[in-house]
């Protein structure tokens, strides 16, 4: 078959083996995940997620990435891959419903988060004390299982990078900086004068 | 009050400020990873501010108001330190010398904080945080960096040598240094210039680097009084391209 269109010429040519090769990783930096406290006794919740070399550079993005235009009190940040993320509920069920009640005072501090609407952000909770991860969430149903919760992320917390109570100076000047607002420079007012000097 | 002294030592500060904040600020888009791109511009946008608020200072003593005086001053008029106006060159000039230049920053404004210029101290005292951000984000930049791969190690050694003579310039004296001292305006620069090599060999130490000797190399002078390189020249053209074009003009 000769048709004008090379693609169809194509058709019947069989592939040939060049060469194999493995898939190459990606240049990519590890993950973390960033809880920021907006205003001193709300609780932290996450905010979103930075791409870091380590922990101590995580948390140096992550205040300016998430806080250098609102108010802030504390930031703390855990690798992607040491939180636990328990199942994810539906309707009218709670995640505990899946977990049995457990007292317990010992061993080791797990920070609890909460998703409490689907597509919500977490919420921390508490801190329990717990043997491991799962245990916690049973520690944790005895003592923060009052409202429906979708999903619950677990912590421990020397896997947290907990911003010092001294450093809490570093975000005193950020609501006077208002340059950093597009409000700041009435750019709509200024258009709309633009618009009506040249109508 | 020392009028002429004090407005001497404010314009060189926020001379430093505004120059190397305008530097920085070309890093916009173009840093290394997005997150330190936003972090590294908006510390420049930080130093921009700070500077806004030092030429606000200086407007009540008489000076031109703070946009006048940023944008359309010429450039023999300057106090900022050379080292400030070099180009940013690659990432590893740039953040060896936000590393010397705001280490030094942190410290001069830490002894700000007992002037006896009040609106400096009080100045002083509500920058301490966005300072501390900025050193530490420096140092632990460093820490990295000076503790990378070979290629990493090397690049900020370099940086560190090349910057050298320049950075011992941000230590020029004043021709009012003996006063400032005297009337408690200002600690002087012998003293910021040793308590800066402490802290920064304090970083360094726990890296692969090398700090030059402090006194193995002369300093280049001449900022402070007015002398300045072609950077600073085709810089301030560039900053006040707009104002030039329309000095009405609101931004």
């Amino acid at each position: 078959m000769n048709s004008l269109d090379p693609r169809i010429n194509r058709l019947s040519e069989k592939g040939q083996i060049t060469s194999e090769e493995k898939k190459k990783s990606l240049d990519q930096l590890e993950t973390y995940e960033v809880f920021l406290q907006k205003r001193e006794g709300q609780p932290f919740r996450h905010e979103g997620i930075v791409h870091a070399p380590d922990e101590e550079l995580a948390w140096i993005f992550a205040k300016e990435q998430f806080s250098r235009r609102q108010t802030c009190t504390g930031l703390w940040i855990a690798k992607t891959e040491n939180i636990m993320v328990s199942e994810l509920t539906e309707n009218e069920e709670s995640v505990y419903d899946l977990y049995e009640e457990k007292y317990c005072g010992e061993g080791n501090k797990y920070a609890i988060f909460h998703m409490l609407k689907r597509g919500k952000q977490h919420v921390y909770a508490g801190t329990v004390l717990a043997n491991d991860e799962s245990s916690a969430i049973s520690c944790a149903k005895a003592q923060f299982s009052d409202e429906q919760v979708f999903n619950i992320w677990v912590v421990k917390e020397e896997n947290l990078l907990i911003s010092s109570e001294e450093d809490k100076d570093m975000w005193l000047t950020v609501p006077e900086k208002t340059f950093r607002e597009a409000y700041a420079y009435k750019a709509s007012d200024k258009i709309k004068e633009y618009k009506k000097r040249n109508a | 009050m020392n009028t002429p002294a004090i407005k001497e030592l404010l314009y060189k500060i926020g001379d430093d400020q505004l120059i190397l904040g305008h530097r920085n600020s070309e890093w916009t888009g173009l840093g290394p990873i997005l997150e330190e791109d936003i972090a590294f511009c908006s510390m420049a946008q930080d130093k921009i501010g700070q500077s806004l608020a030092i030429f606000s200072i200086l407007h009540e003593l008489g000076e031109p108001d703070p946009d006048t005086n940023a944008f359309l001053r010429d450039a023999k008029l300057f106090k900022n330190c050379q080292y400030v106006e070099m180009p940013i060159g690659e990432f590893d000039f740039s953040i060896v010398r936000h590393f010397l230049f705001d280490n030094a920053e942190a410290i001069r404004f830490k002894h700000l904080t007992d002037s006896s210029f009040i609106p400096l101290a009080n100045l002083s005292k509500k920058i301490k945080g966005e300072l501390k951000y900025h050193t530490m984000h420096a140092n632990t930049w460093i820490k990295r960096l000076g503790n990378g791969s070979k290629e990493s190690i090397d690049r900020v050694q370099k940086a560190l040598n090349d910057s050298w003579t320049m950075a011992l310039g941000m230590f020029e004296v004043s021709p009012y240094e003996a006063e400032l001292i005297q009337e408690k305006i200002f600690v002087g620069e012998k003293v910021i210039m040793q308590e800066w090599y402490e802290s920064i060999s304090a970083t360094i130490e726990g890296t692969e680097l090398s700090l030059p000797d402090l006194y193995s190399s002369k300093p280049m002078l001449g900022g402070r009084q007015g002398l300045h390189t072609e950077s600073l020249i085709k810089l301030l053209d560039e900053m006040s391209e707009v104002i030039r074009l329309d000095p009405e003009a609101e931004w």
